[in-house]
């Protein structure tokens, strides 16, 4: 169950090789249709995109426009209604994992009965992977999660901030070479998320993950992003795709004074205002 | 606090004092004092027994005022007050252990399962329906009037108990958290051990504590209905002898075992939901 290290992680070291990486994620014509009360809406239409290899894509979109839901097809979370998906070249199976793929939730899905120690070595643990074995890989894992002390804890001894820390290491540990990630900073205050975005870019940028990464904000996108697909309003259509020229390392906080951030910024906001609008016109 | 907490400790011996004192005491100053048809009935050791009587006979049928001696009157008395109590204890135990571990399996098998959920639900809430009493003297008449008669009619009051419960615990397992293990690396069954347990287990414990009470009840019910032994059959002997206080002595030896009883469960309970802030340890 534990992902061997990726070949591909080494190859993309250099962000400007990303054209010629190879393709880790395809999605195909994704169609998602809810039954709600007896009528049909579509929530998801006809979406097409793909993820190479240590790209870090975000999907952004207003509220309720499908960001979940196509996550979570990729994720092999929830049956799709129509189209393929395709990690590397295997088709996503529903209750079929990915040893390669790791997904960190919006909401708290730690399990409040475990430490922080025991949280974060939890996929470790059920590998059955010996304790001694483990230790180390955990504790190194606590510490890069500035948790240090906290380790005996339990989750509900701790802030927003620290929880989320706990959840990204316990995914993180495993070493999956693609992160899908679910508005995982959306509950957070604007200064704790700052601080989780100068974590989470610290470890991307050493690591090169292939990231899949949905939002709502559209900072946040910019902040961190290489690439933006933008999504309409419901149902989810594929508006619009940026590549995000911000140097690296970047900083949570300077990346908002470059001129890209800012033209970006700029249009991105005009386009996804139409969405909005036509959110609220529902 | 401290000066709270004697005064609450004060409060609680005054009262018990007072009990003990009326009791005593009270039906000889009522009689004294109040004129002939006042006199509350309540307070006649002929039905209440008072504390001195309760006191002697605790000390006869714990073979503590034997002239044989004590050895010699635990031999003589195959229902003494120390067999007894261990008789009902063990079955009260055994009658939990069995309808709690079984309430749970079956609980934890239905709730994960929404196709034997649905084919069982009817007939649960059908024998739930029941009064449990209701089926003592078959019970009696099957297993015979040993101890297996006590363990089956406690197990037949604890396991739809903890089976509720544990039914209700499984099913709010949170969604995401169980969608979150198997991304991690779990299969079913590890997903069972490793989360469905572990958070059903709060529900599983709300229902150990009073199940463990309507174990007691169980086996003694069974005891006053058909049995050869237990500090239900001494109720019952005592009652033919119209001896209240000889009762009274069995009522309070029930209270004990009721008590240590609720104890165990109490404190495997808070070592096994630490994590919950109500059970923290205090330190
Ligand atoms: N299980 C479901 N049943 C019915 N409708 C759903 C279900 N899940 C999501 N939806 C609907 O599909 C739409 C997209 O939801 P979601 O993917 O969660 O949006 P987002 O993550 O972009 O905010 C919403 O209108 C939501 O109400
Ligand atoms: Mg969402």
């Amino acid at each position: 169950m534990i992902a061997a290290p990726g070949q591909g992680r080494a190859l993309a070291r250099d962000e400007d090789q990303t054209a010629a990486a190879r393709t880790r994620i395809a999605v195909q014509g994704l169609a998602k249709r809810f039954n709600a009360s007896g009528r049909e809406f579509v929530a998801v239409d006809d979406v097409s995109f793909e993820v190479k290899q240590g790209e870090f894509v975000a999907l952004l979109g207003p509220s309720g426009c499908g960001k979940s839901t196509i996550l979570n097809m990729v994720a092999g979370l929830l049956p799709r209604s129509g189209g393929r998906i395709f990690i590397d070249d295997d088709t996503v199976e529903i209750g079929k994992v990915n040893p390669r793929v790791g997904y960190v939730f919006q909401r708290d899905t730690l399990f409040p009965w475990r430490t922080v120690e025991q949280n974060i070595g939890y996929g470790l643990e059920i590998a059955r992977l010996p304790k001694t074995a483990r230790a180390g890989r955990v504790a190194s894992a606590v510490e890069k999660a500035g948790l240090a002390g906290f380790a005996q804890s339990f989750p509900r001894m701790l802030s927003g901030g620290m929880r989320q820390r706990v959840a990204l290491m316990r995914t993180l540990i495993l070493e999956p070479e693609i992160l899908l990630m679910d508005e995982p900073f959306g509950a957070l205050d604007t200064h704790t998320k700052l601080e989780m975005h100068k974590t989470l870019l610290e470890i991307w940028e050493r690591e090169r993950q292939t990231v899949l990464f949905v939002t709502h904000d559209l900072g946040e996108a910019l902040t961190l992003a290489s690439r933006i697909i933008l999504l309409s309003a419901r149902p989810g259509r594929l508006k619009e795709d940026f590549d995000v020229a911000i140097p690296r390392p970047r900083d949570p906080v300077a990346v908002r004074e470059t001129a890209e951030f800012g033209r970006l910024y700029s249009h991105i906001w005009h386009s996804l205002g139409e969405e909005f609008r036509r959110t609220r016109a529902d | 606090m401290s000066n709270s907490r004697t005064a609450i400790l004060f409060w609680q011996l005054a009262i018990l004092a007072a009990v003990l004192v009326i009791w005593q005491w009270g039906f000889e100053w009522s009689k004294a004092l109040l004129p002939k048809g006042y006199v509350p009935k309540i307070l006649d050791p002929y039905f209440v027994a008072k504390p001195s009587l309760i006191w002697q006979s605790f000390l006869r049928l714990g073979c503590f005022a034997d002239a044989s001696g004590f050895a010699a009157c635990i031999k003589g008395n195959d229902n003494n007050l120390w067999l007894a109590t261990l008789v009902t204890l063990k079955n009260t135990w055994w009658g939990f252990l069995f309808g709690s571990a079984s309430g749970i399996a079956a609980g934890l098998i239905l709730g994960r399962s929404d196709f034997l959920a649905r084919v069982f639900g009817p007939y649960i809430v059908a024998l739930n329906s029941i009064p449990r009493i209701a089926l003592v003297p078959l019970v009696i008449l099957i297993f015979g009037l040993g101890d297996l008669s006590k363990i089956a009619t406690a197990w037949l009051v604890v396991f739809f108990v903890v089976f509720f419960n544990t039914f209700e615990g499984t099913r709010a397992v949170d969604r995401d958290q169980i969608a979150a293990a198997r991304l991690l690396g779990a299969s079913e069954f590890t997903v069972l051990r490793t989360v469905v347990i572990p958070s059903a287990l709060a529900w599983v414990f709300a229902s150990l504590l009073p199940a463990v009470s309507f174990a007691l009840i169980g086996v003694i019910v069974g005891e006053f209905i058909g049995a050869e032994r237990g500090l239900g059959k001494l109720i019952i002997e005592a009652e033919a002898r119209a001896n209240a206080s000889e009762m009274m002595v069995a009522i309070f030896v029930m209270m004990f075992v009721g008590i240590l009883l609720a104890i165990a469960v109490r404190s495997l309970q808070s070592y096994l939901l630490r994590w919950q802030p109500q059970f923290e340890p205090s330190v």
